[in-house]
């Protein structure tokens, strides 16, 4: 059984929607942000005022953009070598930040994709030992870069351990070779 | 317990069930690039595949309105209902529970109201049906003739208005969230890329 809706219906949400549009048009012009944005920046970009600082239209964010403000000047003046030398290497070749790195996640989100969870897995603590990521990597220089690990007693007794199979890269596979045992 | 009753808790338990699902699919998917997954290529071709489901809904109002002198058609209405459940789960899934942004927040909202209301006034269908229906077998054994079991069924139809408060829910709220669904891809696209 239909019952058509009356006529009035068509014209009162035409102009309920027209209104809506209105409203989120007012809002978008004091705060974009909460309209569009798919999280809060993090601290490091928090300041930053208007989206089209960072994405340019129809385009998302641009390396083009990053280096507006993360230029190898910038890196020459405020990081430490390795930063520096890695970052500057990558802007050189024409490489994408978005390869890296990305935002909104929240105002204390990491912005290193990747960095938040633990690429090994959570046994890797377990299997060898350790408590921390810094026990053998060094950050700041990338994610999951050789360059990264740190050339110290328990990184090179791990690789002694290996007999060859412990190589940088194969660590996050560990479960391949390593069965987990509940106790 | 009651047939309608039965019937009412199992599509309350279905309805919970999948937007339980598809968010934990949702979890699942976004896991392993460490980013959620609507974020994703595959996340955004799931939204653009709800969207197309979504959109086979509109089928069944077009030939409702293009042969309104011809039988009501039931087969388009039977893919309404399938596509406006499928279709919805599949922005679920591409959405996530992750609520920051206002305008997908609201597309969501009107999304939910459609789907709710229309499964609200499928119900109310059901319940109507399957009481005239007993009335008209009741009204046989009281003796009435045909024409009087047609006289008061007709007035017992014509109260059906008063359920019908979905229909003012169901159909305008449609084009709110067509209107936030293309604020949304506007939006996205715009400050995303293509």
């Amino acid at each position: 059984m239909y019952l058509p809706l009356p006529s009035s219906i068509l014209p009162i949400t035409l102009a309920l929607t027209l209104l809506l549009i209105g409203w989120l048009g007012w809002a978008n012009e004091r705060d974009p942000e909460s309209l569009w944005a798919p999280g809060d920046l993090s601290q490091y970009h928090a300041e930053i005022g208007t989206c089209t600082s960072c994405h340019q239209a129809f385009r998302g964010p641009t390396t083009a953009k990053c280096v507006g403000c993360h230029s190898l000047q910038w890196f020459a003046d405020i990081s430490e070598a390795t930063v520096k030398e890695f970052h500057q290497s990558k802007i050189r070749n024409g490489r994408s930040c978005l390869d890296c790195h990305t935002e909104h996640r929240g105002r204390l989100g990491q912005i290193v994709i990747g960095e938040t969870g633990n690429p090994h897995g959570e046994y890797i603590f377990l299997a060898t030992g350790t408590r921390s990521c810094t026990d053998c990597h060094a950050f700041g220089s990338g994610p999951g870069k050789p360059t990264m690990l740190l050339e110290n007693d328990l990184s090179r007794s791990l690789f002694a351990k290996g007999s060859g199979a412990h190589q940088p890269g194969e660590f996050a596979d560990c479960l391949q070779c390593h069965v987990a045992r509940s106790q | 317990m009651s047939p309608p009753a039965r019937r009412t808790i199992l599509v309350a338990a279905f309805v919970l069930t999948a937007i339980a699902g598809a968010f934990t699919l949702e979890q699942m998917l976004s896991l392993r690039p460490d980013r959620p997954f609507g974020h994703t290529h595959m996340g955004h071709l799931a939204g653009w595949v709800g969207l197309g489901v979504i959109s086979l809904v509109f089928l069944y109002s077009y030939r409702k309105r293009s042969t309104p002198d011809r039988c009501w058609p039931k087969g388009w209405f039977r893919v309404h209902m399938a596509a406006g459940v499928a279709g919805p789960l599949l922005i679920l899934v591409h959405a996530g529970n992750h609520f920051h942004a206002l305008v997908p927040i609201l597309a969501m909202l009107a999304m939910g109201l459609v789907v709710l209301s229309g499964i609200i006034g499928q119900a109310v269908h059901y319940l109507v049906l399957r009481t005239l229906h007993e009335q008209r077998r009741e009204l046989a054994q009281q003796g009435l003739s045909e024409d009087e079991i047609d006289a008061r069924l007709h007035l017992m139809a014509s109260q059906e208005k008063v359920f019908c408060f979905w229909q003012y829910l169901h159909a305008p709220v449609t084009v709110t969230f067509l209107v936030l669904v293309l604020l949304h891809i506007g939006g996205a696209l715009y400050f995303g890329g293509f």
